[in-house]
């Protein structure tokens, strides 16, 4: 893949799903920043990818998610000038010090050349550095956000396991000796949820498990999560995106396909209340 | 409501969310199977556009089309353990397609189903590993026993194949 070579149609669709070596990756990389045409043949594998991604069934949002993303933005604060620079195209463009170049006069001529030329190398330099530096900042902004999520995440684990509210429920397979075991710890003033298993049956790679809570207002069940057992039959779903005050009656497993579902397939295997 | 919300309007974030998160969120958690970090993924595409809207302005392509490919991307980053993927730049989606508006997108969700759903077994699984496993070709021929070439070539031709149904 050399830079006089143009990019295949394989090595481009490879390029748009990081499917390249990291070498290759950014040999590609470069050979795009030069190559109008490979870029132009890459928006089209680009829009072709994106049109796949919309055959993955459409699911809904876990409940709360919403209200946790907007809290979020709450407490992000936006790139730096965005909200008081609506003009942003310019915004992402290299930032670039204004060069005022003077027609030559007499022997200083050479002179005014060379310094215009000097601030030109200069300016495209800082403005290299400016949108790298941008970039490092929305990558260190994300890392935060990321973290944060994690600490809030990890504290909510602690209190779950360690509230003397939690409810603790076994569930045990229906109908047969009780083998497969299920624990659930359910807190519910938070939503929290930790649900571990034990000695489960392998699924078929189309199936998986799913998890329901089953709220004591006798609505309909809420999906609690999927999970598939390891090689051991164990496995566990941990703080689950639910809402938070649902008094829960029991707590079910089924067997679902793939990408689950939004309502309950019978039969109910595991159950417990 | 991209200029809203590099106003810094949290409300237009809000009809954003509601506007794509349901798409974003369906490709994170076909990828991970997982819905927790499918919602992990959601939230950190859609804070890039929250953190950099000027990035996203209209006219300069397909913001839905950039969301679906980074979604994936970084929701494959997540399930593969590896770094963060290079970010892209915003591209054009074919003239017939249109991401914005609910009905529209879920029209078009179901004709690249059906086009999916159309194409012969092989390549429909050529594609689906790699866009939805996250695996790299030479993984695929190695997974499926086929040559490396074939492999390239059945995705190639989904891709064409979807594109063309999509023109029906």
């Amino acid at each position: 893949m050399s830079s006089a070579q143009h990019i295949s149609q394989e090595d481009l669709i490879l390029y748009s799903m990081q499917g390249l070596s990291p070498v290759e990756q950014e040999q590609a990389k470069e050979h795009l920043e030069a190559c109008a045409s490979c870029r132009s043949a890459l928006d089209e594998v680009l829009a072709d990818i994106a049109l796949v991604g919309l055959s993955a069934p459409g699911q809904e949002v876990p409940a709360g998610a919403r209200q946790r993303f907007l809290a979020t933005i709450a407490n992000t604060p936006q790139a730096a000038g965005e909200a008081a620079q609506p003009a942003a195209p310019e915004s992402q463009k290299p930032f670039v010090y204004p060069v005022r170049v003077r027609k030559p006069k007499g022997g200083l001529g050479w002179f005014g050349w060379m310094t215009a030329v000097a601030a030109l190398v200069v300016a495209v330099y800082l403005g290299v550095h400016s949108l790298q530096l941008q970039h490092q900042i929305d990558a260190n902004h994300s890392e935060i956000a990321h973290l944060s999520a994690q600490a809030a995440r990890a504290q909510e684990l602690m209190d779950a396991l360690t509230s003397p509210q939690a409810k603790q429920v076994t569930l045990t397979e229906t109908k047969r000796p009780a083998q497969p075991v299920g624990h659930a710890t359910y807190v519910c003033k938070t939503g929290t949820l930790i649900f571990i298993a034990s000695n489960l049956h392998p699924v078929p790679h189309n199936k998986t498990y799913e998890l329901w809570l089953i709220p004591a207002n006798g609505k309909a069940p809420i999906p609690a999560g999927l999970f598939r057992p390891d090689a051991t039959g164990a496995a566990a779903v941990v703080l689950p995106p639910l809402p938070a005050g649902i008094e829960a009656k029991a707590f079910g497993v089924t067997v679902e396909p793939a990408q689950g579902s939004a309502t309950p397939t019978l039969p109910i295997i595991m159950a417990g209340q | 409501m991209l200029h809203q919300i590099q106003a810094g309007s949290q409300d237009a974030m809000a009809a954003f969310f509601d506007r794509y998160s349901k798409m974003v969120y369906s490709v994170a958690l076909r990828v991970l199977n997982d819905s927790s970090e499918a919602e992990d993924v959601m939230q950190e595409v859609l804070l890039q556009v929250w953190r950099n809207p000027g990035a996203f302005v209209a006219g300069r392509g397909s913001l839905g089309g950039w969301l679906v490919v980074v979604t994936r991307n970084r929701a494959v980053d997540k399930l593969r353990r590896r770094k963060i993927s290079d970010p892209i730049e915003l591209f054009a989606l074919p003239s017939s397609t249109n991401l914005e508006q609910e009905s529209e997108r879920a029209l078009l969700m179901e004709k690249v189903q059906t086009a999916m759903h159309t194409l012969p077994v092989e390549q429909k699984s050529a594609l689906e590993l790699s866009f939805f496993e996250g695996l790299s070709h030479t993984e695929i021929a190695k997974k499926t026993g086929e040559p490396l070439g074939t492999i390239k070539a059945r995705i190639r031709l989904g891709l064409m194949a979807i594109r063309k149904g999509l023109a029906v």
